[in-house]
């Protein structure tokens, strides 16, 4: 026997996961490089065109000192009535709200839409007159309903993350596969199992398309909410920026809104990965 | 244990141009109490379509499918369906689609564990309960189909081409494992396939498919000469080599190679 090389068991070889945990570490790590290397790029051409050659002049986009200096102001002394983090807060609280408003509305009607066709034809119409309207065309309605709180935020949010979230759902369970639905009947499943165990497994990518349209629509809205009247937040930070002419703080409201949306949308690829483990 | 009738059976799909396309004409088929029946026919001469009847999956557009004298209307657990496609849930591990029908049954944790490793034990594929079907090859996709249908105990089994995507080594155990299974404990099976060695060797009737449309061309008794013989238990390879084997093939192939126009 000695001298033969071991034939080890498939099953040792080709462990799941064995092979996927080691791939994903090393792109990782090469997608912060690439990363860090197109933030570092960024940051010297900014740099370049205000400070060094001034093509771009102060009044038009801040310098990265100006930029800094307006950061320290909001951050420490607070702008517009809260501090960075308060307004921040403010902001992502809302959208976080305004989402799970949606996506507890939208997910199980476009579930229901999916699965009965009576429902699809009699809240279709309806739908297909609701949609072409922009979200932001509702903003003045919704203040003049509830004024310049919360609630009102909370409604816009609504009504432009909640389409998002119903398509999507829809389209998913009416894109699972016919013959899984024959398989789980054939085999003796019931209603609520091939619901819970079938179509809503099958239309969870789909779904998750849905959830991430759902959370920029709820970004853009709420800022542009806040922007026509608010007391507190990113995009009331932003309209009185407009307002003191002060760009250097506009670009930093502007960046807080980005960092927050990508690090929200971060959240929902964490969720879907964790809930969607089978998809290689 | 529960039979299949099909009586005078047409089917028929609407298209687009209005004039419905008819996929089977008047097909009258008894599939007896345990008995296995192997349909063969070129493709598209409704062998899936008459299999989704008999599951209740379509419906006939005219005549009548029954199932232990039961007009068929919906799927049930009673018969079984190993589909072409394999069809297995792609968010379920393999032991989870294995038990899959065992769940729906109600049948005991303790129970449904020892059912899943006893099929994974026959089907050689220990150790890869855990895994997702996308982590399984081709054939063991198909063995993870099979063992579900199997586990639930089925009075009917209704296999399309179940054994089409496996290497001709596994095709030949799971063959031989068909046999013991069914003669051990006989069920009514209806198994479509292509390949006519396997439908001689493994059915107590082939029956040949033509096609446009697709309509029933003749049936051939394959168990007396089976019993006469004593196939079941010889090993495959020395049963395809008999004579009377291979003149049963012949005789299959025949009527089979006879529908291939020059346009195929
Ligand atoms: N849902 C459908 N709508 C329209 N035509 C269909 C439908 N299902 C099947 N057909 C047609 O009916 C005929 C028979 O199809 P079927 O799938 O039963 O063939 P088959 O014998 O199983 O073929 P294969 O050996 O390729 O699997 C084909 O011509 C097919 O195009
Ligand atoms: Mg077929």
């Amino acid at each position: 026997m000695h001298g033969l090389p071991q034939a080890e068991p498939t099953n040792a070889t080709i462990r799941p996961g064995a092979a996927a945990r080691r791939s994903p570490g090393w792109r990782i790590s090469r997608r912060v490089r690439i990363g860090l290397a197109s933030l570092i790029g960024t940051f010297a051409l900014w740099w370049l065109l205000t400070d060094i050659t001034g093509v771009i002049g102060p009044h038009r986009f801040p310098a990265p000192a100006e930029f800094w200096a307006a950061f320290v102001q909001i951050a420490i002394d607070g702008y517009a009535g809260g501090t960075l983090i308060t307004q921040a807060w403010y902001s992502t609280r809302l959208v976080i709200m305004g989402f799970l408003v949606a996506i507890a509305t939208g997910v199980p009607l476009g579930l229901l839409m999916g699965v009965s066709h009576r429902a699809e034809a009699l809240l279709n119409p309806a739908f297909l007159l609701v949609r072409p309207i922009p979200p932001l065309a509702w903003i003045p309605l919704a203040i003049v309903w509830l004024g310049l709180g919360d609630a009102a935020k909370i409604l816009v949010i609504w009504f432009a993350a909640f389409v998002p979230s119903v398509i999507n759902t829809w389209t998913g369970v009416r894109g699972v596969d016919r013959t899984l639905i024959a398989a789980a009947r054939v085999h003796g499943a019931g209603e609520l199992r091939l619901l819970w165990e079938v179509i809503i497994p099958g239309s969870l990518p789909m779904m998750f398309t849905g959830l991430r349209l759902s959370l920029q629509a709820s970004w853009t809205t709420l800022v542009a909410a806040e922007l026509v009247g608010a007391f507190f937040g990113l995009g009331r930070v932003l309209d009185a920026a407009y307002r003191d002419i002060n760009p250097p703080m506009i670009a930093v409201a502007m960046l807080a809104v980005g960092v927050l949306g990508a690090l929200t949308t971060r959240l929902v690829a964490v969720a879907e990965r964790r809930l969607i483990p089978w998809r290689s | 244990m529960k039979d299949i009738r099909f009586d005078n059976v047409t089917k028929s799909f609407p298209t687009r141009s209005g004039t419905p396309f008819v996929a089977i004409r008047d097909v009258s088929l008894a599939v007896a109490e345990r008995e296995f029946v192997a349909v063969v026919g070129p493709s598209g001469s409704g062998k899936t379509t008459l299999m989704r009847m008999a599951a209740g999956l379509d419906h006939p557009s005219e005549g009548s499918v029954r199932v232990g004298g039961r007009e068929v209307t919906a799927p049930g657990p009673d018969r079984a369906v190993v589909f072409q496609q394999f069809a297995l849930f792609p968010w379920k591990t393999v032991r989870e689609n294995i038990a899959f029908g065992l769940r729906c049954k109600g049948v005991p944790r303790a129970r449904q564990d020892e059912i899943v490793a006893h099929y994974l034990k026959l089907m050689s594929m220990e150790g890869t309960e855990d895994r997702f079907p996308h982590q399984l090859s081709g054939g063991m996709q198909q063995r993870v189909a099979i063992a579900r249908s199997y586990a639930i105990e089925p009075d009917v089994l209704l296999m399309d081409e179940p054994f089409g995507a496996l290497d001709a080594q596994t095709r030949t155990v799971m063959q031989e494992e068909l046999v013991r299974l069914t003669r051990k404990e006989p069920r009514t099976v209806l198994f479509i396939t292509h390949a006519v060695d396997e439908a001689v060797y493994l059915a107590d009737r082939v029956v040949v498919l033509a096609r446009d449309p697709g309509r029933l061309r003749e049936i051939i008794d394959i168990r007396p000469t089976r019993e006469a013989e004593d196939w079941d238990s010889r090993p495959i390879d020395q049963v395809m080599d008999l004579a009377s084997f291979t003149h049963l093939r012949t005789q299959v192939w025949r009527l089979l190679r006879d529908q291939i126009r020059p346009d195929d």
